[in-house]
């Protein structure tokens, strides 16, 4: 086997990130499909069961979700309408998907930022969201994964950039 | 003027790829801000996805439908049909239906037909006498037959969207599951009486039934067998609600794809967990964006305005339908079909409720455009999924396609026109 030429410290550490975040990802599905199916037999066999259970699996949807949209961005899958795609020439593809980058990437800092402040102010407020775990920290996922889809398209943006550059030389 | 340019611009943003859910941010921190409302109130409308409890079943059968698309369930689903209604005149056609229509129904319409199903039933059509180009639209308009049966997830999706919005009357998913079942029926009734049509000068010979076959296509497909009826079964004889069927049934199919078949490895769970949830994450993010859009739209009684201004020029509820079968069928073939539900339902039901349409009907009627939109041309997305994996050019599809879509077109306006079809099982 040949040996691979060594990552660039940028590149291991992408890596890493994404290996984490593929795992936090599954151990949260996982967790929710276990507490979902171990309540429907504590209900029915018991007749009794975890009382914060079902809000939890409810919070696991938002979080899972988030976290999916998160992974998506890394290649920038999200859905969209993509009927001018084959009506463009390569160039202009790249330019066009350069400015919807850029856009995708300013729309969501702007709702990190505003959610950052909501998780702020019910941090500031209390409460809790189930069992003991207070509701700003299951809210917190929201401005965490605006961050990181953004983060996401600007580097996809910045990528897109430099082969225009390229072409243009 | 303002208002419009900022529209026009985001509508080219939209046509141009911008992702969806970013298109759906923008005009609802346009929508706040010019209401002088502060921007983070998007972030309690996103948070409204963990207020919903019927949304655990979006992720929970994501996951299984990825599974079975991952094991070969497809391959013990087309033995298993073809052993019990192959022997009947134009066996393979309307195996091929039935096969799909359940496949599509857990695995959603996301091109997994096509792709896992398409590539055992092509082959075998051609091989059994059919023609080739019959062969190949059947194929490709199968590949979102059974969105209209139970548990598809378009369906939970309306379901849920439906209940988000205060139009006065009830969508139970449910009853969205019940109404379905008919109009898919008379989907499969009416492409299998087309397709003996149209091969009445080319008879296919008939396979005679072999007890010891279906025997053993049942006996091989026994642990998958059950599925429908715990999902069906489950909901309707009581036993669970709509998220605890859709627990059971991917922590059932997990461990009988894993476990028993042994078809997919452990250490292969993980990526399609993944992929699943990647799938997951595009739906939720837009839903959650869309439910901040969509309080904003209600606010400006957009969808009042929008019924007085239809209701000045069409005052005749068959007229509306008509208009509304021919939008959805041009928004099927260039939006996906979440986004479509997404973003259409909120402005549509309302308006469609005020014209009396009841809205598990019409739910159905919004299923049944898209389903169709799924291959129609020029854009319809699996008219491009067939052309890359059965290697056929697009116009071929286009041609293949289109008697198909015709006789799906027919059902349309069966289901559209005779509400009672969707509506007896549930007696509204």
């Amino acid at each position: 086997m040949k040996k691979h030429p060594r990552k660039s410290f940028l590149e291991r550490s992408q890596m890493i990130i994404y290996r984490l975040e593929d795992s936090i990802l599954v151990g949260l599905l996982l967790l929710m499909i276990i507490m979902a199916v171990l309540q429907i037999f504590l209900r029915n066999l018991f007749v009794s069961g975890i009382v914060w259970s079902d809000v939890l699996v409810r919070i696991l949807v938002l979080w899972v979700g988030l976290m999916g949209a998160m992974v998506a961005s890394r290649q920038g899958n999200h859905i969209n309408i993509d009927i001018m795609d084959r009506f463009l020439s390569e160039r202009t593809k790249i330019v066009v998907k350069f400015i919807v980058e850029l856009f995708t990437a300013l729309i969501c800092l702007i709702v990190a930022y505003f959610s950052l402040q909501f998780v702020q102010m019910e941090f500031a407020h209390g409460g809790a969201g189930f069992a003991k775990v207070p509701v700003w920290l299951c809210e917190a996922i929201i401005p965490f994964a605006f961050t990181v889809i953004a983060i996401r398209y600007i580097i996809l943006a910045l990528t897109n950039f430099k082969k225009i550059v390229k072409a243009g030389s | 003027m303002i208002p419009y340019i900022s529209a026009l611009i985001l509508i080219l943003l939209a046509i141009f790829g911008t992702p969806l859910f970013a298109v759906i941010l923008a005009v609802a921190m346009l929508g706040f801000y010019s209401l002088d409302v502060n921007l983070s109130v998007i972030a309690i409308e996103i948070y409204r996805i963990a207020d919903t409890p019927v949304l655990v079943a979006l992720p929970l059968f994501t996951f299984a439908g990825y599974i079975l698309g991952e094991s070969r369930t497809s391959q013990r689903l087309v033995r298993f049909t073809r052993a019990f209604l192959g022997w009947m005149p134009g066996g393979l056609a309307i195996v091929a239906f039935v096969a799909c229509a359940f496949f599509t129904a857990f695995t959603g319409a996301s091109g997994v037909t096509i792709v896992a199903l398409g590539a055992l039933l092509y082959p075998a059509l051609t091989e059994a006498g059919y023609r080739e180009k019959f062969s190949i639209g059947l194929v490709t308009s199968s590949g979102s037959l059974g969105l209209l049966l139970p548990p598809s997830l378009p369906l939970i999706l309306y379901g849920i969207i439906a209940q988000q919005m205060d139009i006065g009357a009830n969508v139970a998913i449910s009853d969205l599951f019940l109404a379905g079942i008919f109009p898919a029926l008379l989907m499969v009734l009416l492409l299998s009486f087309w397709s003996l049509w149209e091969n009445r000068h080319n008879p296919v010979p008939c396979t005679t039934f072999s007890g010891k076959e279906a025997l053993a296509a049942a006996r091989e497909a026994i642990w998958e067998i059950p599925l429908p009826f715990f999902v069906l079964g489950g909901i309707y004889g009581g036993f669970f609600a709509i998220s605890e069927a859709a627990a059971v049934t991917a922590m059932y199919v997990m461990v009988v794809e894993v476990f028993i078949y042994k078809e997919i490895k452990i250490s292969q769970l993980p990526s399609i967990m993944r992929d699943s949830m990647v799938m997951v994450g595009g739906i939720l993010l837009i839903l959650g964006v869309a439910l901040a859009s969509t309080n904003l739209l209600i606010d400006a009684e957009v969808p009042m305005r929008l019924f007085h201004l239809i209701q000045a020029h069409v005052t005749n509820k068959i007229v509306f339908l008509i208009l509304l079968n021919i939008l959805l069928l041009i928004l099927g073939a260039i939006l996906d079909i979440f986004s479509a539900l997404v973003i259409m339902i909120p402005i549509i039901l309302p308006v469609a409720v005020n014209y009396g349409i009841d809205p598990v009907h019409l739910g159905i009627i919004f299923l049944a455009n898209m389903q169709i939109g799924y291959f129609t041309p020029p854009v319809g997305m699996n008219l491009f999924i067939a052309s890359y994996r059965f290697d056929k050019s697009i116009t071929e599809l286009y041609q293949a396609a289109i008697p198909f879509m015709i006789v799906l077109l027919a059902a349309l306006l069966i289901i559209t026109y005779w509400p009672a079809l969707s509506l007896f099982l549930i007696q509204r």
